[in-house]
């Protein structure tokens, strides 16, 4: 028997029982289907979740500074963390470390009432220096961004946020302009290019920067900072610069041997890290149950091919008394129990695609096709008619053409 | 073209006592030959049309097909001799369900010599008055119709020798003298017809007869061609 006759053979059967060939389709349907949301899924969670921390963080290649033992959690403000780090801390930092490149300083505060004419904001206030374009990864839209000389001489200016300018200047044109931020008037100096999601979903757009300077002296009346952004040469020596920062930072605060750190040093890639793996075990607990529903799948393609092949005994004891060998006999039904499951997964990987655009659009991200996988789940759906075919063909094959053919 | 010696087939029941379905059964047919195979039920005569059919084999003794020693073959060799050299005609016709007359005649064609050829299967369709009826069911054919298909299905791998058992055993007796007809066509064309029957109408259109009882060659006689046309 040529293959080709074989495949015609089967396609016949399949059309002729479409009920029978429909079940036997289901589960591999299902499990396929749900293999191609998940790997489609898991691949667009994990780059969402990427492109948001990166969003909120700016850059991979810095470390992060913020005040207390790491108990903190979500954002720092002002109202949440000790008065421990200094902006005499940054400055050493910078200055006495040859590994740190640069150092950017955060003051910061949330629902600061801002006040334009007859228009109420309450965004979040973020004393920065001047370097924080350069690590945060922000972008200045409209105007320019805070210089070292705002810096120096406690300059009112303030940079606006996209959802802010959209509230107090919805025809567009701030630079300028004069607002008020608390009782304090500043003066406009530039706007910030939208930076999207962040981690949570929300908005990073709903914010404010002003020199770091004058939100200490002016605005809040604070000497603690609460976060700062390190830039190191050598990215690939982090390690050691966390250690030495860590240091220095113990020497300055006076802590004891045997006492605990009284800040946090967090490098974003270890962040990361444990983001991916999270994500990574989820899809792996959802992938095994993906793959129990496929075995079920093909549990129900065996049952029902050992069902067929007794309703088809007379076909068996025919096609063997017109020269079929016991090996075409289980050819033809390993090939029927293939193509029926690679239907099956055909079906379930279309399914699967339209399943993803669903889930992404209620998610309301852009769908992103995990094609790479495709071809393993592909190869999964024919394997899995090949696994479970052998059996019930290995039957078919034992049928006595005798008997069968007794009436 | 058959030569059978000293062929013994014992089975073994379901409580596991031996059946002795033939008993050192042993003769000739030569090519070209009609052949009748008659006895009552039980005497053996299904056990060894399945044994000169290559589907079972013999418990003990030889069986020569066109020369060729099949003692000890693989099933694949006995699957190409089946498609090679035999054509089935059985009782109960064995169509395939849901299946075209057109699909039937095509089956034994993906197991044979040649490839599946559309043209040929229509052609033994027409050659057995069923041209028009190529694309119907078995289930819209009438018994005799649904033979005709058989008898063209046994055909169409052009194989010197055609087995029947019972062919005419669930048909009315004009449908049966139209098979019968039709088989003995393929015998004036020089092929050995080999038919297992109880019905004397049938074995009337026979040359020889070989009579069993109880697993054993009660006779073997030629006989006067009884049937005309």
């Amino acid at each position: 028997m040529r293959i080709n006759s074989g495949i015609g053979i089967a396609w016949r059967s399949m059309s002729r029982n479409r009920l029978r060939t429909f079940f036997m389709m289901a589960g591999v349907m299902i499990g396929i289907c749900s293999l191609t949301i998940l790997d489609s899924v898991g691949e667009n969670t994990k780059r969402e979740t990427m492109k948001r921390f990166k969003n909120m963080i700016g850059t991979f290649d810095t470390v992060i500074i913020r005040p207390g033992a790491g108990k903190t959690r979500g954002m720092v403000s002002l109202t949440n963390v000790p008065p421990t780090l200094k902006f005499e801390d940054a400055a050493a930092i910078a200055t006495e470390l040859p590994e740190v490149k640069q150092v950017a300083l955060l003051q910061n505060a949330f629902d600061i009432d801002v006040k334009y004419k007859d228009k109420n904001v309450s965004p979040a206030i973020f004393g920065v220096s001047a370097n924080w374009l350069d690590l945060r990864g922000d972008q200045v839209a409209a105007g320019d961004f805070i210089s070292g000389e705002d810096m120096q001489s406690l300059a009112r200016v303030a940079i606006l946020g996209r959802d802010v300018l959209s509230v107090l200047f919805p025809e567009g044109d701030a630079i300028g302009k004069a607002i008020r931020i608390g009782d304090v008037p500043f003066e406009v100096k530039g706007v910030l290019a939208s930076r999207g999601a962040g981690p949570g979903g929300g908005s990073l757009d709903n914010l404010i920067l002003v020199p770091v300077t004058t939100a200490s002296k002016r605005l809040f009346n604070r000497d603690f900072l609460t976060m700062l952004i390190v830039e190191l040469r050598d990215p690939e020596k982090s390690d050691a610069a966390v250690a030495r920062i860590r240091a220095l930072l113990r020497q300055r605060h006076h802590i004891a041997a045997s006492a605990l750190d009284d800040f946090t040093l967090t490098s974003p890639q270890a962040v990361m890290a444990q983001v991916t793996e999270m994500g990574s075990t989820l899809s792996t607990i959802l992938k095994g149950i993906a793959t129990i529903a496929m075995f079920i799948g093909g549990a129900v393609i065996m049952s029902l091919m050992l069902i067929s092949v007794s309703d088809r005994r007379k076909e068996i004891g025919l096609r063997r008394s017109v020269g079929a060998s016991r090996r075409d006999i289980l050819l033809q039904f390993i090939l029927e129990a293939s193509l029926v499951s690679s239907f099956g997964g055909l079906i379930g990987i279309v399914l699967g695609l339209g399943g993803t655009n669903l889930v992404a659009g209620l998610e309301h991200l852009p769908p992103i096709f995990a094609f790479q996988a495709l071809e393993s789940t592909a190869g999964l759906s024919v394997g899995l008619g090949l696994v479970f075919g052998i059996y019930p063909a290995w039957r078919a094959a034992q049928v006595d053409p005798v008997e069968a053919l007794r009436t | 073209m058959i030569e059978v010696k000293h062929l013994a087939k014992t089975y073994r029941r379901g409580d596991g006592t031996p059946v002795e379905a033939l008993k050192d059964i042993s003769f000739l047919i030569e090519p070209g030959e009609f052949v009748t195979i008659r006895g009552p039920s039980g005497s053996g005569k299904s056990s060894l049309l399945n044994i000169v059919g290559c589907l079972d084999q013999p418990t003990s003794g030889t069986y020569r097909l066109k020369g060729e020693e099949l003692s000890g073959y693989s099933d694949r060799q006995l699957s190409r001799v089946r498609a090679w050299k035999i054509g089935f005609v059985f009782q109960s016709f064995h169509l395939m369900p849901r299946t075209t007359a057109l699909e039937n005649v095509e089956i034994p064609m993906i197991y044979g010599p040649g490839r599946v050829d559309r043209k040929r299967a229509i052609a033994a369709l027409e050659r057995v008055g069923l041209g028009k009826r190529a694309l119907h069911y078995g289930t819209e054919l009438s018994g005799g119709e649904q033979q005709r298909v058989a008898i063209a299905r046994a055909l169409i791998n052009d194989p010197p020798l055609i087995l029947a058992d019972e062919p005419t055993g669930n048909l009315d007796s004009a449908a049966g003298a139209d098979v019968m007809g039709m088989l003995r066509s393929l015998h004036q064309e020089g092929r050995t017809v080999v038919l297992v029957t109880h019905d004397d109408a049938v074995a009337a259109y026979a040359e020889r007869e070989i009579l069993f009882k109880d697993g054993m060659l009660a006779s073997d006689r030629k006989i006067a061609v009884l049937a005309t046309d």
